[in-house]
């Protein structure tokens, strides 16, 4: 079921053999059903779910404030 | 008013029954279904390609045109011997031929194992900017030496599907699913999905088929010699649709030569050739049928005798002679089996290309007689030339026809190319093994059978690649994307009908006029004379249908023949008292002339009541005789791609359905009143019929001078609106977006209808007709401040931004991507060094949901694998935008990571000054002020005007129809009536005026419509009663946000140094040469100068006041107020900075050697000394030498520097005279 194609990178010396891309989750909503998705970087975008292959990204949940002039 | 007759009052809004329908979409059905019934003809004829088309099977056996197509490929023959007599002959005889071809419905691939749900809906490729296709299959079938069948199935790959056709999973489905597979409740469909974007294959206007046309073109005349410029002509249709145009040209020496092509060239064979192939005719056959007892008629004998006598001389006399013949000489072109015979090669070219509407050769041999008779009638001008211009002799291209014809192209070709390459591997000595199936699978992997890939192609670009043409006149612009800019634009799309891109090159104009056959097909846009497809581009008229099902016909020569129809093989047929009756191209009978409009009276009775099963659609066009008219005849037509619309049937009072061809000869009346007795034979349903959808939402416009209805009808295209009730779901590069749309309050009854309220298109507006700011002159409106500040006319943008990574410089093409969305190591994420990047973009890389962006703004971050580095998209519009939605675009199979984004920037565009606004009646304006509320005048109830307008727009425009739109806008907005509008409702005797004046006596107002009002400024009342009323604004996309264009210095072009073009390169507007005469007329030289010179390229330059060199400037390193001193002491000359002209001195010190040379001769020379500074002034040396050091700055244009330059590398010296 998992296929993490590329796990580990073709690395460059630069940053030495630990590097390793970060895997955070994020969160988002698959266009069909809906449902809540956490998608890490480099998984493939298909919804748990009912197997969609759009997702939508989520409002952020950061305070946005615009000066209303 | 009472309560309880308030409860009585019938709603006119139906505010809440729309809203009720939006909330609570219905179930079953869709919620407007007129909707779905003007894009019929697309959809049908694509469902047409199918056996489970769902159409009526009419005469055929319901196989889809596909199927229809397949059979007419038939099959290709090969041979593994290469026919020569020392071998073994031909050797094996293999047939290859295709079965059947399947197209499925889009579907997930295969590959796919998570889905829930296996189909593909329209939304996912518009969203994921993908086609939606379903895959196609065919049957490829063969027989090996011993007579074996064998066969395969083959991939075609994906074939582009139309939406809400029988091959599309939204077919059938209610607005309330519709909605939930994230449609518009109303999705009509008709188009293609490619790429994202929403195309469809425009209708396209192309010669009647099968129907003979004279023409007279003086460019025949130059086909060649004895060739003349009389023609007949006829565009004959397959039951696949596919055509052949066939003409018959008339040559000096009476005979006729029959043109056709084939692979796009073009071939003549002698009529009479043809005539004796198909049915072994004998001359006396022949003359007979031309004659048809017209002996008299000297000058068609005279031209039969020359016929039949010119045809001597090819010694042909049977049949079988004239098919062998034909065979041979086409042998070569035709690519038939080697082994037929030559008579079989012509009996094909015959079937295939002569006359391919009608299978028995006596039908083809009768209608080619038809043809000349036709032609020499013509020639002897007891007939006039048909015109090809006319709707009466055109039909459409239906969008399914045109994509059946290029699948049937398409099979074709891979059946030739499967050919081909046997032929080639035989000649080419490869060992050819029929027997061995490895052979054939090889075989088959060297030949394309992606049909999909090709009609993608065609959808995606309009061009056709088609090795016959597929007797069309063009070859790209088929095909035009559904721009969703407003609701109206949108739906004008689907009614739009080319004339075709051919004309659109021709110089003359006729083919652009708008003729009175077109009443009710056609209904023209855009009449400016500086469009250029004028006239070219039409829309259907908001009745007209166009057939898509083919008709039960096969009985009507019987039904015919027994009510007095003379059939068509009896023997002699006097040709002078009888016209001929033809069904769908075929000589059907003959009958006198009272005969047959007896015939033609019975035909319309019985297809209007529905007796002897005589269908509605079909068309009976009585040509009767007259004195060089056009040729007479009976003609009905049953097929499809006519042009229809209903009428009501005066003599029995039903309904019929009128087309092209016969409404030339019928008297409609408009309106009951005008029926005239004994003449109207049927009267319009509706008067404004005519009329397209869009001219139908015109409120009044019989009251309008007619232009201005036409740039409504342009100007409802371009306004600000509602494109669509899914926004979520749309991916549109840029959409408009009304907020604050509202339902005007005087609407058309069309309106309704159409279902225009769910896309509300405009705002009502308080509107005073009165010269008040001074800031309203030249079609400037103002608009009243707080009207803004409350939202009037507030617009968005939409824009779609689409990053994929595999676009991006730097992306691998490997298998795996090398670039990823999110934030690397080298981004510092917090404390007080975080990267700035984090105020718009998350962690995964992409843009929080909401983020101000402005110019230069990261949109999306990556990490680029090979440098470890991360790397930004910037925002590169100037403008502020907010982020929208993010999507991530997975792909087909849902197998790969994030590689695509779409993300949707919003723009807020509130009204400013420089917007464009608009009434619907033509009377466009931009906005020059936002004047304050307190400074507007005010009526004597304390109205204010939202928008002022000059009354100076009214008399040369001839509005009438806003002025009574005004009157009704107000009286509604009174009574909270939603008024009628409907054109051709009020007349001389019930006046408009009258109605809505004494409804705004009932609210209280002046009869007139006009009120005192005071100045905003000085409260004083205005000596004149202002004109005051609503009307239903629009505000256009043409903003000056997205125009205006301003520099003072900005970038230039290197090369010139002139300022560079374009608004997008902060570029300046040309300064021309018209713009240039105008200064020099004023007299301004100044200004001319600042413009040309001091704005543009100005540059000083060095020229050299001896030779007038520019380019020959050199510098001593000498300090100011110093002289250089040459090799022979001499004080090299030079300007005060040390500046010299090379060639100057050059030439003078050459001139020096020579001197010194002739001197030498007696006298030795001086030894060489090192340069001596000394610190005079060259001004001031004494006898300075002229030569090289005198040299001036002067002004020049930059280019001019450059263009000395380029003449100089050509050998131009270019010398300026300094005075």
């Amino acid at each position: 079921m998992s296929q993490q194609p590329n796990s580990n990178p073709p690395q460059t010396g630069r940053y030495g053999a630990g590097f390793v891309p970060p895997k955070e989750a994020m969160e988002y909503n698959c266009a069909d059903c809906g449902a809540t998705n956490e998608i890490k970087s480099r998984e493939p975008i298909r919804c748990r779910e009912c197997g969609h292959r759009i997702m939508y990204k989520k409002r952020t949940k950061r305070m946005v404030q615009f000066e209303a002039r | 008013m009472p309560d309880a007759e308030r409860t009585l009052r019938k709603p006119t809004f139906n505010t809440l029954a729309r809203e009720e329908a939006f909330r609570n979409p219905p179930k079953t059905g869709s919620t407007h279904s007129i909707l779905n019934e003007f894009v019929a003809p697309h959809i049908e004829s694509f469902n047409a390609l199918f056996d489970d088309s769902g159409l009526p099977s009419g005469d055929g056996d319901g196989r889809g045109l596909i199927s229809l197509g397949i059979a007419d490929i038939g099959e290709r023959v090969v041979f593994d011997g290469d026919g020569k007599v020392d071998n073994r002959g031909w050797g094996n005889r293999m047939r290859i031929w295709i079965e059947s071809a399947t197209i499925a419905r889009p579907m997930v691939p295969d590959k796919d194992k998570h889905s829930s749900n296996r189909k593909v809906f329209p939304s996912e490729a518009r969203e994921r900017l993908t086609s939606y296709r379903g895959r196609m299959t065919i049957k490829l079938c063969w027989t090996d030496p011993h007579g074996q069948r064998h066969e395969m199935p083959k991939d075609c790959g994906l074939v582009p599907i139309m939406v809400r056709s029988v091959r599309c999973n939204l077919r059938g489905m209610s607005s309330a699913e519709l909605v939930r597979k994230h449609e518009e409740p109303e999705e009509f469909g008709g188009y293609f999905v490619i790429n994202g974007n929403e195309r469809l294959i425009r209708y396209l206007i192309l010669p009647r088929r099968n129907h003979v046309i004279s023409l007279i073109r003086p460019t025949f005349a130059n086909r060649g010699p004895s060739y003349t410029q009389y023609a007949v002509q006829i565009r004959c249709v397959r039951p696949d649709q596919t055509a052949v145009t066939n003409s018959l040209h008339y040559l000096s020496n009476g005979s006729a030569m029959l043109r056709f092509s084939w692979r796009k060239q073009e071939y003549v064979i002698p009529i009479m050739l043809v005539l004796k192939a198909l049915v072994s005719a004998s001359d006396k056959e022949i003359f007979e049928g031309v004659m048809m007892q017209d002996y008299e008629n000297t000058f068609l004998t005279d031209r039969v005798e020359l016929l039949l006598r010119s045809f001597k001389m090819f010694t042909l006399s049977t049949g079988d002679q004239c098919l062998e013949y034909l065979g041979d000489k086409f042998r070569v072109v035709l690519g038939t089996p080697e082994d037929w015979t030559n008579a079989a090669v012509g009996a094909w070219l015959i079937q295939k290309l002569v006359l391919v509407h009608l299978n028995n050769p006596r039908d083809k041999y009768r209608m080619l007689l038809f043809m000349l008779r036709k032609l020499y009638a013509a020639v002897s001008s007891s007939c006039c030339a048909d015109n090809p211009d006319s709707p009466q002799h055109q039909e459409v291209l239906l969008p399914g026809s045109l994509y059946s014809m290029i699948i049937k192209e398409r099979l074709e070709e891979t059946l030739n190319q499967i050919r081909n390459t046997i032929t080639i591997d035989v000649r080419n000595g490869v060992t050819v093994d029929f027997n061995d199936k490895k052979y054939f699978q090889k075989v088959l992997s060297k030949v394309s059978f992606d049909i999909g890939a090709k009609l993608s192609n065609f959808l995606a670009t309009g061009n056709l690649v088609s090795p016959t043409g597929l007797d069309l006149q063009q070859a790209s612009g088929f095909t035009i994307v559904a721009e969703k800019l407003n609701w109206q634009r949108y739906i004008s799309h689907f009614r739009c009908i080319h004339r075709g891109a051919f004309f659109a090159e021709l110089k003359t104009t006729t083919v652009r006029k708008l003729l009175p056959e077109a009443w009710g097909k056609l209904s023209m846009s855009r009449p400016h004379p500086r469009w250029i497809p004028c006239g070219l581009l039409n829309h259907l008229s908001r009745t007209c249908r166009i057939v898509t099902a083919p008709l039960t016909v096969a009985h009507i020569p019987s039904v015919l023949a027994a009510h007095g129809m003379t059939q068509s093989f009896t023997p002699s047929i006097d040709g002078r008292k009888n016209l001929c009756i033809q069904l769908d191209g075929r000589v059907i009978g003959w009958a006198r002339p009272a005969v047959a409009a007896q015939l033609a009276t019975n035909l319309r009775i019985w297809k209007t009541e529905g007796v002897n099963e005589i269908p509605l659609d079909l068309e009976i066009g009585l040509v009767a005789e007259s004195r060089g008219g056009q040729y007479p005849g009976l003609f009905l037509f049953s097929t499809r791609a006519r042009m229809m619309r209903p009428v009501k049937y005066l003599a029995n009072g039903r309904d019929d359905q009128v087309g092209p061809f016969e409404q030339v000869y019928m008297d409609i009346a408009c309106t009951p009143e005008e029926i005239e007795v004994g003449v109207s034979t049927h009267v319009e349903h509706n008067p404004t019929n005519f009329l397209s959808i869009l001219a139908n939402l015109t409120p009044f416009s019989d009251f309008n001078q007619s232009p201005r209805n036409i740039y409504q009808c342009q100007m409802g295209k371009q306004t600000m609106g509602t494109p669509s009730t899914a926004l979520q779901h749309r991916t549109d590069n840029k959409l408009y977006r009304l907020q604050t749309g509202q339902s005007p309050v005087v609407r058309p009854a069309l309106h309704n209808t159409y279902a225009m309220d769910s896309f509300p298109n405009g705002t009502n507006a308080v509107v005073a007709v009165i010269s008040y700011t001074g800031y309203d002159m030249e079609d400037a409106m103002i608009l009243n401040k707080s009207a803004h500040e409350r939202g009037f006319a507030y617009g968005t943008v939409y824009k779609a931004q689409i990053i994929d990574l595999k676009d991006v410089p730097g992306a691998s093409k490997a298998a795996l991507p090398t670039l990823h969305f999110g934030l690397g190591r080298d981004i510092q994420r917090h404390g007080d060094k975080a990267h700035y990047c984090l105020d718009f973009v998350d962690v995964d890389g992409l843009p929080y949901i909401g983020t101000k962006l402005s110019a230069g703004d990261p949109l999306a971050a990556y990490i680029d694998d090979t440098t470890g580095r991360t790397r930004f998209v910037k925002y590169k519009g100037d403008e502020m935008a907010l982020i929208d939605e993010v999507r991530l675009l997975g792909s087909d199979a849902g197998d790969s990571e994030l590689q695509k984004i779409h993300i949707t920037l919003r723009i807020t565009r509130s009204p400013v000054i420089g917007d464009k606004f608009s009434s619907r009646h033509g009377q466009k304006g931009v906005c020059s002020q936002k004047w304050p509320a307190i400074d507007m005048p005010f009526s004597e109830s304390g109205m204010q005007p939202d928008v002022i307008i000059n009354p100076h727009a009214f008399p040369s425009r001839m509005t009438i129809g806003m002025l009574v739109e005004s009157m009704a806008g107000k009286a509604g907005s009174m009574h909270g009536l939603a008024q009628d509008a409907t054109p051709f409702k009020f007349t001389e005797e019930d006046t408009a005026i009258e109605y809505f004046g004494d409804q705004l006596l009932a609210a209280g107002y002046n009869y007139y419509g006009n009120e005192p009002m005071y100045s905003g400024i000085t409260g004083q009342e205005f000596a004149a009663d202002i004109y005051i009323g609503v009307v239903y604004y629009q505000r256009l996309r043409h903003m000056v946000l997205d125009k205006f264009q301003v520099r003072t210095t900005g970038p230039v072009d290197p090369v010139t140094r002139q300022p560079v073009k374009g608004r997008k390169r902060a570029g300046g507007i040309r300064f021309g040469e018209m713009e240039r005469d105008a200064l020099l007329a004023h007299g301004t030289s100044f200004l001319l100068q600042d413009r040309l010179m001091n704005c543009s390229d100005y540059s000083t330059a060095w020229v050299c006041r001896t030779c007038g060199s520019l380019i020959s400037l050199g510098y001593e390193d000498i300090s100011l107020g110093e002289v250089a001193m040459g090799a022979s002491s001499a004080l090299r000359p030079s300007g005060p900075g040390g500046e010299y002209c090379r060639v100057c001195r050059a030439a003078a010190e050459q001139q020096d050697e020579r001197e010194r040379q002739a001197m030498a001769t007696g006298q030795a020379v001086p030894p060489p000394q090192a340069d001596v500074r000394v610190a005079i002034s060259s001004q001031h040396v004494l006898g300075r030498a002229s030569k090289g050091g005198d040299l001036d700055i002067v002004a020049v244009p930059y280019v001019f520097r450059y263009l000395c330059a380029e003449l100089a590398s050509m050998g131009i010296a270019v010398s300026l005279a300094v005075t």
